[in-house]
């Protein structure tokens, strides 16, 4: 990795309802959280961490409706006008049959789109070596981390005492 | 926690929902006597009404059913409202025992294959199509495909409810009466399932009793189950406007919006799914259907598209207006008028075809040759014809896709009499609205009567913790007041 490397603090807690108390906690005295980890989805924490909505689903609709277009108009080109085709006695142009083909590829685009852009924001191409603050987040632990790499001894010391107010099992420090 | 979980139905709603029913009354009494000597228009009216909110109850058990049995732990603060609106399933008793007498005494045209004679070989009237399903449709079984079924799915919801009203009383023995209510529930789905699929094809799709389509069931029971959920959700936002159900969240209206959306969806696809299917095949007797309604009743057929799919699809769409009152209460108001106006589309035309069919066996002109143009082979014999036809035009329809339709070997003298514009038929007159408001004045009327009867909350339900911190996990910008749970 060229990057420049990150020191991280970050504190584990082993429940997430002590999770969502310090997260609340840490908003309120101005603390700079660099990330939250938890093995699976906690419900009510994105408004705590005062996270916007996401926009991914705006892209969503876009691509979605590209791949409709795209469908509905090779189909139509390609039967009712390129080279006229009659099935079954139907219209050059059967726009009913053509219903089926363009809702799947709005799927198709839609799904395909927002799987890629997803991966490409979160730096998960092919070959990416992910960094992993500790093994446990994806198990039993639930961790906030703290970007601490130009703080002052200071600084660290109090989210030192931040993370043994709030209760994390254990607090490490970890360059990445 | 001082709940506001006791309804009182005061005696100004109360009064409001007599005026509504005076005034059905009046419309129903209004459309019978400005009408022809088969008051069709009155008939289809009672059946429409009577069907769609019978159906509204019976979906509202149908779908509390199917939530329990999937541990549905989310819908325990609304679930006293299902429950109180599958009641009324007793009243649509009731509603279609006149249907079911006017079929037994000949009291209206509705269902052509109730004509006197159809089935016997030997009458001029012979119809061979209607006599091999003279099993299926005649009075005896039409009595039990709909009101013996209704009876058996009044039980059940009575049962359930009364299992669960039993449930507040006893604090010890709550897990009991759970256990209780999830047999009842989990044996009605079958129940409910199998048994609706007739009960449609007998009251709605034997209108058109040469015509079938394997996808009706279906289709017509979704229809009443979005209306019902509409209609639902409308209530819960009633009972919050009057300062009950405080309980509900967003969270909660989010996921009911959410299956109002995903439902109209699947609507959309049991509609397209029929409709494509019968127009790629073009067999002609079910293709009549479709030509029927696309060239006579356009308004009826399109306008069904845009109030049901078109509408909740794009307002539904972002998860902010499903959490939003206003938009999440226009959206149900045009569902729950949508699939009205679908169950007037299923009945009208099909309806008008009937009567117009008893009027000319009346005037002794009936045509008779649904027996020959399904298959597509020139009828042999025009038993009865009308000076204007003679057997060539006749193989000349029987011949051209767009007219072999099983319903109708007359096609030209059809067309001149059924295609003008009908107020009642074509679309829905005042006449209609009024009978509408008195139906949906009497729904509720009953509906506010069960719910009085009953805590809001149930007390002892085991998931009902489960239900009040119910979240589902979407946060909107903007939203965050009362949101930490």
């Amino acid at each position: 990795m060229a990057a420049a490397s990150k020191k991280v603090l970050y504190g584990l807690y082993n429940d997430e309802e002590d999770l969502k108390s310090a997260v609340k906690s840490a908003r309120k005295s101005h603390l700079d959280i660099m990330d939250v980890l938890t093995p699976f989805p906690v419900h009510g924490l994105d408004p705590i961490l005062g996270l916007s909505e996401s926009r991914l689903h705006i892209l969503g609709f876009i691509y979605g409706a590209i791949g409709a277009t795209f469908g509905f108009g090779f189909m139509s080109w390609a039967l009712a006008r390129d080279w006229p085709t009659m099935f079954g006695g139907k219209p050059y142009w059967p726009v009913p049959s053509f219903i089926p083909i363009t809702f799947e590829m709005t799927v198709l685009f839609a799904a395909w789109g927002m799987t890629i852009t997803f991966y490409t924001i979160c730096g998960m191409w092919p070959g990416a070596q992910a960094t992993i603050l500790d093994n446990r987040i994806t198990d039993d632990k639930f961790c906030i981390a703290f970007d601490v790499t130009n703080s002052e001894e200071k600084d660290v010391s109090g989210l030192q005492a931040f993370f043994s107010k709030t209760g994390a099992a254990e607090v490490n420090l970890k360059t990445i | 926690m001082n709940l506001n979980t006791q309804f009182v139905f005061d005696s100004k709603l109360k009064r409001n929902l007599m005026i509504g029913m005076a005034l059905g009354a009046a419309c129903l009494v209004w459309s019978a006597i400005g009408d022809d000597e088969y008051r069709t228009r009155f008939w289809t009216n009672y059946l429409h009404n009577a069907v769609f909110f019978t159906g509204i109850a019976f979906t509202a058990t149908f779908f509390l059913s199917a939530q329990i049995t999937a541990f549905g732990g989310w819908m325990t603060a609304v679930k006293r409202i299902w429950e109180a609106m599958g009641q009324f399933m007793i009243v649509g008793l009731v509603l279609l025992l006149l249907i079911v007498a006017g079929v037994w005494g000949h009291l209206h045209h509705l269902y052509h294959w109730n004509v006197a004679g159809i089935t016997d070989p030997e009458n001029p009237l012979y119809d061979k199509i209607i006599a091999g399903k003279s099993g299926f449709l005649s009075p005896v079984f039409f009595t039990i495909g709909t009101l013996g079924f209704l009876a058996i799915w009044y039980f059940w919801a009575y049962k359930m409810r009364q299992n669960s009203m039993q449930q507040d009383d006893h604090e010890t023995a709550a897990l009991a009466y759970y256990k209780k209510e999830r047999k009842w529930a989990a044996t009605f789905l079958p129940l409910g399932g199998f048994l609706s699929t007739v009960f449609f094809w007998q009251l709605i799709m034997s209108i058109d009793p040469h015509w079938y389509s394997t996808m009706f069931a279906w289709y017509s029971t979704i229809s009443v189950l979005l209306a019902g959920l509409a209609l639902m959700i409308m209530l819960i936002l009633y009972l919050q406007s009057k300062g009950y159900l405080e309980y509900v969240t967003r969270d909660h209206l989010h996921d009911l919006g959410k299956y109002l959306f995903g439902i109209s969806v699947f609507w959309t696809y049991l509609w397209f799914d029929q409709f494509m299917l019968i127009w790629y095949a073009n067999i002609g007797e079910e293709t009549i259907y479709f030509k029927e309604r696309m060239d006579h009743y356009p308004v009826l057929f399109w306008g069904n598209l845009v109030l049901n799919f078109i509408t909740p699809f794009l307002v539904l769409m972002r998860n902010d207006t499903k959490r939003k009152a206003g938009t999440l209460f226009f959206a149900c108001l045009i569902v729950f008028f949508g699939h009205w106006w679908d169950f007037f589309y299923m009945i009208k035309p099909g309806a008008r075809i009937a009567a117009h069919e008893s009027m000319e066996i009346s005037e002794g002109k009936h045509n008779n040759q649904h027996d020959a143009a399904p298959i597509g082979a020139a009828p042999a014999t025009a038993t009865g014809g009308h000076e204007s036809h003679d057997q060539a035009t006749h193989a000349v329809a029987a011949a051209t896709a767009d007219h072999s339709g099983g319903d109708h070997g007359h096609a030209d003298h059809h067309d001149d009499a059924l295609s003008g514009f009908k107020l009642g038929y074509t679309i829905p007159g005042i006449q209609e609205l009024g009978v509408l408001v008195g139906f949906l004045s009497l729904f509720l009327f009953f509906f506010f009567r069960q719910l009085e009867r009953a805590s809001l909350l149930p007390m002892r339900d085991p998931f009902l913790e489960e239900s009040l911190h119910h979240s589902t996990g979407a946060y909107i910008d903007g939203e965050g007041d009362g949101h930490e749970h």
